[in-house]
C-alpha cells in the first residue's frame, strides 16, 4: 500500500512538471496580462503548478473562455474564518488532552498485572 | 496597480523583516543543537541527529504557532500590524524548517531500510486504529504537504490567478496544518518526553494560540439589522484614516476621513484583499497597508493607468452620528463624499 502511495505521488508529480512546462511556456501569458515579459519570477511557479496542476488547468481552461471573478473578489471568506478559528480554538486543547492522557505514565494507565503463563505451558515437576 | 511580476517585491522592510526573522532561526537551530548535544551520543537513546531533526522539528512548530497567533494580535493590538504584513515570507521560511526536519527524519530513522525510504514511512507504522502507538509520522506529513502548499502559492501571481476568495479560503487550511502539527507532536514526542520545559513550551503556544483565536472573535460585536448600519461618531475618525464596520457576511467596509468630508469603500484591497481601513490617505488616495495599493476615495478607482476597482458605499450622518449603507455599490461606482457639518469638524 506504501508503495502504491508513491509510485501515484510521483506519477502525480512527473505529470505535474509535463502541466508546469506547458503553462509556464504556453499559458501564462495568454491568461495573465502582468505576466507577459516577465520571466524571472516564472521558476517560482513550478513548485505549486506541480502540487496543484489540476486546479492549474482548470483555472487555464475557464480563463481561456472568458471567466471572471468579479465582485466576489471583494468578499473574503472570512466567516469562514472566523469559524476555522474557533474549530482550531477546541480543537488544540482537546488534541494535547487527549495526548497526555494517553501517555504511558498518564492517568489512564492501568497497575501491570503479572500475566501467568498458559496451563499447557507449565513446567512439569 | 497592475505591474508586470518580479520574483518578489523587495522593500527595506521586508529586509529588515527576514533579516532578523531568518537570524532568530538560526540562533534557536545553533543554541538548541549546541546545549543538546553534548548530552547526546550514540550510546544513548536521544543522539546528535535526534537532537538535530529535534531542533528543526521544534523551531518548525514555534514558526507556526507565531504564525497564527499574529492574526489575532493584530486585531487586538494595532502595533502587531507591521508582523502581519509579512507574514507570508515568514511561511516560507517556516515550510522550509519544517522540511529540513522531514529529510533529517528520513535519512536517520529510514536510513538502513531495506525498503524504499518514503515505501518504509509509510507502512512501518499502520496502527491507526489505536491512540496508543498511532502513526504520528503521518500527521507531520499531512502538516507538511499544506504548508509546501501554501508556500508554492504564496506568490503575488497565485492570488490573481486563483481569485482571492479561492486563494484565501486555500490559505485557511493553515488550521488544517496547526491541528495536524499538535496531534503530531502530542502523539509523538510528548508521548515519552521526561523534559517538562519543552513539554510546558508546546503546550503553552499550542493553548496561547487557541487562546488568542477565542478572544479575538468574542471581540466582533453583533452585527444590527437594517439597511443602515451606525459606525460611530464623526469625531472617533481621525482624518486620513478610517473606522472598519462590519456589515453582516463577509463584507467590511472602510469609512474614511478625508479633511472635512468622509468616504466609504469596500475594506479589501482588489490586490489581495488586504486590510484598507488599516490604511491611510496619501496623496489624495486611500493607501493600502501591505503593499501600497491606492484608490480614489470617491470612486474606489485606482488612479490611471491603473486599473483597479474596489466597491463603494453611500454614507449619511444623523446628529454626529454616522451611518453607512450595507449595500454594496458596483465597483468604481462613485459617491460623492459626505461633507461632515461644520458643528462636528
Amino acid at each position: 500500500m506504501g508503495a502504491l502511495i508513491v509510485d501515484v505521488a510521483w506519477g502525480y508529480t512527473y505529470f505535474g512538471l509535463a502541466v508546469a512546462a506547458l503553462f509556464l511556456t504556453v499559458g501564462l501569458g495568454r491568461v495573465s496580462p502582468d505576466a507577459r515579459g516577465a520571466y524571472a519570477f516564472r521558476p517560482l511557479l513550478v513548485p505549486g503548478i506541480v502540487l496543484l496542476w489540476p486546479a492549474v488547468l482548470l483555472r487555464w481552461i475557464a480563463l481561456e473562455r472568458g471567466a471572471e471573478h468579479g465582485a466576489a473578489a471583494h468578499k473574503p471568506p472570512r466567516r469562514f474564518q472566523d469559524g476555522a478559528a474557533l474549530v482550531l480554538a477546541i480543537l488544540v486543547p482537546l488534541i494535547l488532552l487527549t495526548a497526555l492522557v494517553a501517555r504511558q505514565d498518564g492517568p489512564l494507565e492501568r497497575a501491570p498485572v503479572q500475566l501467568a503463563p498458559p496451563a499447557a505451558l507449565e513446567p512439569e515437576r | 496597480m497592475s505591474v508586470k511580476f518580479v520574483p518578489v517585491q523587495w522593500t527595506f522592510n521586508k529586509w529588515v523583516y527576514d533579516g532578523v526573522l531568518l537570524a532568530c532561526v538560526a540562533l534557536y537551530i545553533i543554541v538548541f543543537i549546541r546545549l543538546g548535544t553534548p548530552a547526546a551520543d550514540v550510546t544513548r537513546p536521544v543522539d546528535g541527529a535526534i537532537v538535530r531533526m529535534r531542533a528543526y522539528g521544534s523551531c518548525a512548530f514555534l514558526m507556526l504557532t507565531f504564525i497564527l497567533a499574529i492574526g489575532p494580535l493584530a486585531r487586538l493590538d494595532r502595533r502587531f500590524l507591521p508582523l502581519l504584513y509579512n507574514r507570508r515570507h515568514f511561511g516560507v521560511i517556516t515550510a522550509v524548517v519544517a522540511a529540513t526536519h522531514a529529510f533529517y527524519v528520513l535519512g536517520w530513522y529510514y536510513a538502513f531500510s531495506p525498503t524504499p525510504r518514503l515505501d518504509a514511512l509509510l507502512t512501518s507504522n499502520v496502527a491507526y486504529g489505536q491512540l496508543l502507538g498511532f502513526p504520528f509520522e503521518t500527521l507531520g506529513i499531512v502538516a507538511l504537504l499544506i504548508l509546501a502548499v501554501l508556500a508554492a502559492t504564496s506568490h503575488d501571481f497565485w492570488l490573481n490567478f486563483l481569485t482571492p476568495p479561492v486563494w484565501k479560503g486555500l490559505h485557511l487550511s493553515i488550521y488544517v496544518a496547526y491541528a495536524a502539527a499538535v496531534a503530531h507532536v502530542g502523539l509523538g514526542y510528548l508521548q515519552d518526553t521526561t523534559n517538562p520545559a519543552f513539554a510546558l513550551i508546546f503546550c503553552g503556544g499550542a493553548l496561547v494560540v487557541a487562546g488568542l483565536h477565542l478572544i479575538a472573535a468574542k471581540r466582533g460585536s453583533p452585527v444590527p439589522d437594517g439597511v443602515w448600519v451606525p459606525v460611530g461618531a464623526v469625531q472617533t475618525i481621525p482624518d486620513q484614516r478610517a473606522i472598519v464596520v462590519r456589515l453582516g457576511g463577509d463584507e467590511r467596509a472602510a469609512v474614511f476621513r478625508n479633511g472635512d468630508t468622509l468616504s466609504a469603500v469596500s475594506n479589501a484591497c482588489a490586490h489581495q484583499n488586504g486590510p484598507l481601513g488599516e490604511g491611510r490617505i496619501i496623496d489624495g488616495c486611500i493607501t493600502c497597508p501591505w503593499h501600497g495599493f491606492q484608490y480614489r476615495p470617491e470612486d474606489g478607482c485606482s488612479p490611471a493607468p491603473f486599473t483597479e476597482r474596489i466597491p463603494t458605499y453611500r454614507l449619511k450622518i444623523e446628529g454626529d452620528r454616522v451611518f453607512v449603507d450595507r449595500n454594496a455599490n458596483p465597483p468604481g461606482t462613485r459617491v460623492d463624499p459626505l461633507p461632515i457639518p461644520e458643528a462636528l469638524r
